[in-house]
């Protein structure tokens, strides 16, 4: 009536053999990312031998962490079948907050909490009016993206602002060259165990997997889904804040729609599905290499602003198709 | 005809005289049921027999009208799909409820996954591979391995590993709701044969609901055919055939076309 021990043994083992590793890893979403970046690479540093310089790579990385550092909540978000259009808002916000809780007397390191507190409560009101009044988080954050710089251009009165603290903490938050990367690689690294090794990012899967069937299972959708809108605005906020370091001082209009739609194409082209229920946060940092190693290999080709921007939308558009097309290779759901 | 047989043996499930009145619509008119454990019933039906509803009610979705459902004997109150569940009532939908992006064994532990101890609750893949492996294997469901997507396998697997997620949270009452719909033959061997094997541990009950008559007659005890919202035969299955079936059925469209 049952199988043998031995049958057991043989579906329970995770799937070996080199060939089969191989394969597996073809088919990877961030495989051919990879690939392509490293192709980049090599094609910068042939072309232009100050590509592999120290202060090169100081650049890159600075262009690099702030949209892996969103695209780590966007990821989340998009997996559960949400958007917040509404980060690189949070992300300009979150200084200010800073400057201004620091200006009435919080030492430093409570007003980056502070901030960060700010940012968590703007992503439980995007998460509860989506929610509660079902509407659409395109349409919520949408105007909350509008809302926010309005509030950000009045308590700046649209200047900018000078980044308060010593220099011990002035470095660690951002001012080292490579501090913003090092945050980056590490939230990379936590939300990596979160989306793989907890209940958290097995439910955020199935709830942009099968709605239904992840209600049926009992699980808390609404509780997951705000959860990651609070994530989401949390690590804008926190990645505005590593600018505001590394800078020296703050704008009302930094980051916006550009650092957001960054941080989505990252996720993205790192193999993230558009339509939910499938994404990798390891793929958001190679996708976010990707278009940082582009953006600046151009940039030192010499390559006028215009063109770029046409080379990096064809760039996305070749990457999203190519990861719709291997997902049905894999013959999973995209 | 109707009624339930009641054996006076152990019984893990009997519905009596339950009604269930959509506005204008009567569809239930009093059915009553009675499956021992052990034993598999087939009710087969006409859409809008009544059968989707009936399965509804026990398995806490909709309430009865009137008429009292027994599990175990004792008079239960199912006022929702928890409450049967707690019982353990599972049901298994034609949609299956499985996440097709998540693996075999992540489906089988949604939502009571296993996890490390310590403070941080990581998952224990390892002890849900294994688990979800030997409940596979205890019930002889073979796939080539439990990491692969649900997504990739046949109709038939998924049927069997909805079936098995039900079996491993301890249900003792199955209700499958047409659990060989467009299912060729080898898929429906895979089911059919999956469904015996449950029906020998002899410890759940299982009522199923289809429109094959030579299928439900191979697998099932009993068999149960409604029309119009009752049940209008009643046998064991040893004692009928799909010809006396289908005859019942000619018998009532003669019926209505002479009516």
């Amino acid at each position: 009536m049952s199988l043998s021990p031995q049958a057991v043994e043989r579906i329970a083992a995770p799937r070996r053999g080199i060939a089969r590793r191989v394969y597996d890893f073809v088919l990877r979403p961030e495989a051919s990312v990879i690939v392509v970046s490293v192709a980049l690479i090599v094609y910068f540093e042939l072309a232009n031998a100050n590509f592999l310089t120290n202060d090169n790579l100081e650049t890159v990385s600075q262009f690099v962490a702030a949209p892996v550092i969103i695209a780590c909540g966007e990821i989340m978000l998009l997996i559960c079948r949400e958007i917040d259009l509404s980060v690189g808002q949070v992300f300009a916000l979150s200084p200010f907050i800073m400057e201004h809780a620091h200006a009435v007397g919080l030492p430093v390191v409570a007003a980056i909490a502070a901030a960060l507190a700010v940012c968590a409560l703007i992503g439980l009101v995007i998460g509860l009016i989506t929610i509660g009044l079902k509407v659409p988080s395109f349409i919520t954050t949408l105007g909350m993206l509008f809302l926010i710089t309005g509030v950000t251009l009045t308590i700046s009165r649209g200047f900018p602002a000078n980044t308060p603290g010593g220099p011990l903490l002035t470095g660690i938050m951002g001012a080292w060259g490579y501090s913003e990367i090092v945050w980056a690689v590490a939230i990379v690294a936590v939300m990596h165990v979160v989306l793989r090794h907890t209940r958290w990012g097995l439910h955020t899967i199935a709830i942009g997997g099968n709605i239904v069937a992840a209600a049926e299972a009992g699980i808390a959708i609404n509780r997951i889904k705000i959860g990651n809108f609070i994530l989401t605005s949390t690590l804008g906020g926190f990645a505005g804040l590593l600018e505001a370091f590394r800078v020296g001082s703050t704008d009302p209009l930094a980051g916006g729609s550009t650092i957001m739609f960054l941080g989505v194409a990252s996720g993205v082209i790192g193999g993230t599905a558009i339509a939910g229920g499938a994404g990798t946060i390891v793929g958001g940092l190679v996708g976010g290499i990707m278009l940082g190693v582009l953006q600046d290999g151009f940039t030192l080709q010499g390559i006028n602003a215009f063109a770029f921007d046409i080379i990096i939308g064809a760039a996305i558009l070749i990457a999203m198709v190519a990861n719709i097309h291997l997902a049905r290779l894999r013959g999973g759901g995209a | 005809m109707s009624g339930a047989t009641t054996t006076g043996g152990p019984q893990a499930i009997r519905a009596e005289n339950v009604v269930k009145v959509f506005g204008k619509v009567t569809a239930l008119a009093g059915v009553s049921l009675n499956v021992a454990p052990g034993e598999t019933l087939g009710i087969l039906g006409d859409n809008g027999a009544g059968k989707s509803t009936l399965v509804k009610i026990l398995t806490g979705y909709h309430q009865p009208d009137s008429g009292q459902v027994f599990v175990d004997g004792r008079p239960v109150r199912l006022g929702s799909v928890d409450e049967a569940r707690a019982l353990g009532i599972e049901c298994v939908y034609q949609d299956l409820a499985l996440v097709n992006g998540l693996s075999i064994y992540h489906n089988m532990f949604l939502n009571r996954e296993l996890l490390w101890g310590g403070p941080l609750k990581l998952l224990d893949h390892r002890a849900m591979r294994r688990r979800a492996a030997e409940a596979l294997a205890e019930i002889g469901v073979d796939v080539p391995s439990v990491e692969l997507e649900v997504g990739m396998l046949s109709g038939g697997q998924r049927q069997a590993i909805a079936v098995a997620r039900a079996v491993y949270s301890q249900a003792r009452i199955l209700l499958l709701d047409e659990p060989l719909a467009a299912m060729g033959a080898r898929e429906a061997r895979l089911i059919i044969g999956l469904i015996e094997r449950l029906k020998a541990r002899g410890d759940i009950a299982i009522v199923m609901i289809a429109h094959n008559y030579a299928q439900t007659l191979e697998i099932c005890d009993r068999v149960m055919l409604m029309q119009h919202g009752a049940v209008t035969f009643e046998s064991q299955t040893a004692a009928t055939s799909a010809e006396e079936l289908l005859e019942i059925v000619r018998r009532e469209y003669r019926a209505v076309r002479a009516g």
